[in-house]
């Protein structure tokens, strides 16, 4: 039979490892006596966006802020299970943490532009990593700020200070500062709950072009907005994953009652 | 004239998308338009074979609507359309239902020759086919209206239903006074009237793709509005 629509489908629950990105196993996570998150176990595909969604407090940031160790600032944070990126466990105490916030970027909400030049916001990080030469340094962040959409609008005004851009370019400069890094996953953290409409539309097709080259999980209030732009979806709840599948599956029909109430605006 | 700009969103994967819809439902009026002309042709050469095919291709036309209905839930669900894109979106969904009750008149029809029941008077054959013509050029209009969203051809296709209801009431007509002279094959009689009939209704559908059309470029329901009265108010909203 004719087939008139291709769209491509993984079984995140049988996800092979070589198209597994982030393989989060059996992942319990405590901030003191508080048990945060319990017992999330899924497959991040490699090369797609998966969005996680859920009530305030559901765990969502923490779980994203798992996967570079950004708990490990709070102190009281205890976890079990495991998460593996590349083969490692990121949770082993021999970990190389610098490393793996490189190969693992991450963007927040609002967008926090360090207080220097345009040009000196995306080397920061080649710097600290010790590359000095000024070609080697000019390229990276031209592509970088290619690949972030922005150097057509910034390339004559590298020298001026970050601040002067508006929200939407500053939000695109943070991710040209992760992207110069070359990261293969990149985690946004409601990376356009501070923009307009319009502005996070062209962050959202900067998605869809990145994903090409890294991995993206992305944390959203914004349930249209993990529909529009995630391949993948998963909900929480209390701590708790209830349903992970691709997003057409998840918001056209989805298998949980919790989640159909969720997105359909019934949560009580 | 005001077309929905199917490729102008900041969305590239969405241009992709509606573009995709759209084309589907091109390709399912060309199927079906197809299916009418080979019903014709087993009509004209009394070829229950190629009738056959085309009562078993209607399965394929059940299917695409299945598939394009599926993709408007999709990208309703996923996309929140609105103003020019829901209602292209709803057009869609409206216009594959009319498509594919075509198939199944065509279906309708195609059985006339399978079941060797065509009426034994070559009057009203090719009175049948000359209908069938028409019917054919109407649709083949009002996909062509609708691919380029051009109301103007959408009412010009809209008033030809009018001749395709004048010759069919002859043909029935015709047809009834023959029934009478051989009164015997009643059952036969009355699997070509059901024929005609279905022949007459592809034009009324044609006609609700063509309402439809209007809607998707002026946003005003013109369902159940005569002809007049549509071209009257497109000339004060345009």
């Amino acid at each position: 039979m004719l087939k008139l629509f291709e769209h491509e489908t993984l079984d995140v629950n049988n996800l092979a490892d070589q198209d597994t990105a982030i393989n989060v196993q059996s992942l319990d996570l405590w901030f003191g006596q508080k048990q945060v998150l319990h017992d999330i176990s899924m497959r991040i595909p490699k090369n797609r966006i998966t969005s996680l969604i859920g009530q305030s407090g559901c765990g969502k940031s923490t779980l994203i802020s798992a996967f570079n160790r950004l708990n490990d600032l709070y102190s009281g944070c205890r976890f079990g299970g495991s998460i593996i990126i590349d083969g490692r466990d990121i949770n082993h105490p021999k970990e190389n943490v610098s490393r793996l916030r490189t190969q693992v970027g991450m963007v927040f909400q609002r967008p926090n532009p360090f207080p220097m030049s345009i040009y000196d916001n995306v080397s920061y990080g080649l710097r600290l990593q010790g590359i000095r030469v000024r070609r080697q340094l000019d390229d990276a962040v031209e592509q970088a700020l290619k690949d972030a959409a922005l150097w057509d609008e910034v390339k004559d005004r590298l020298f001026e200070p970050a601040h002067i851009l508006s929200g939407g370019q500053q939000q695109r400069l943070v991710i040209a500062r992760a992207l110069a890094l070359k990261p293969d996953i990149l985690l946004l953290d409601e990376p356009t709950s501070a923009l307009d409409p319009l502005t996070t539309l062209f962050i959202e097709e900067l998605m869809a072009g990145l994903k090409k080259r890294c991995t993206i999980v992305i944390v959203t209030h914004n349930m249209q907005q993990a529909a529009r732009v995630s391949d993948y979806t998963a909900f929480l709840h209390q701590g708790q994953l209830i349903e992970y599948a691709d997003s057409d599956t998840l918001f056209t029909m989805p298998d949980k009652k919790q989640t159909e109430d969720y997105i359909t605006g019934r949560y009580g | 004239m005001r077309q929905v700009a199917i490729n102008t969103h900041i969305s590239g994967k969405f241009n992709i998308e509606l573009e995709n819809l759209r084309n589907s439902v091109l390709t399912m009026g060309g199927e079906v338009e197809q299916q009418l002309i080979n019903t014709l042709k087993a009509i004209k050469q009394n070829n229950a074979g190629l009738a056959e095919k085309v009562i078993l291709n209607d399965l394929k036309v059940n299917s695409m609507e299945i598939q394009i209905d599926e993709e408007c839930l999709r990208i309703i669900a996923k996309r929140h359309p609105t103003a020019s894109d829901l209602r292209l979106i709803m057009t869609i969904s409206k216009t594959i239902t009319d498509i594919e009750r075509m198939g199944d008149e065509i279906e309708r029809i195609a059985r006339l020759v399978t079941k060797n029941k065509l009426p034994p008077s070559e009057t009203i054959i090719s009175s049948m086919l000359v209908i069938g013509e028409r019917v054919a050029a109407m649709m083949r209009g009002t996909f062509d209206a609708f691919a380029r969203q051009n109301e103007a051809e959408a009412l010009e296709m809209y008033d030809k239903d009018n001749q395709i209801d004048s010759e069919y009431k002859k043909l029935l007509s015709f047809t009834t006074t023959e029934m009478e002279r051989t009164k015997e094959d009643m059952q036969d009689w009355l699997e070509v009237l059901w024929a005609l009939r279905s022949l007459e209704r592809i034009g009324d559908r044609c006609k609700n793709v063509c309402e439809y059309v209007v809607y998707l470029t002026h946003g005003k329901d013109m369902r159940h509005t005569p002809l007049e009265s549509m071209q009257q108010k497109l000339e004060q909203l345009s």
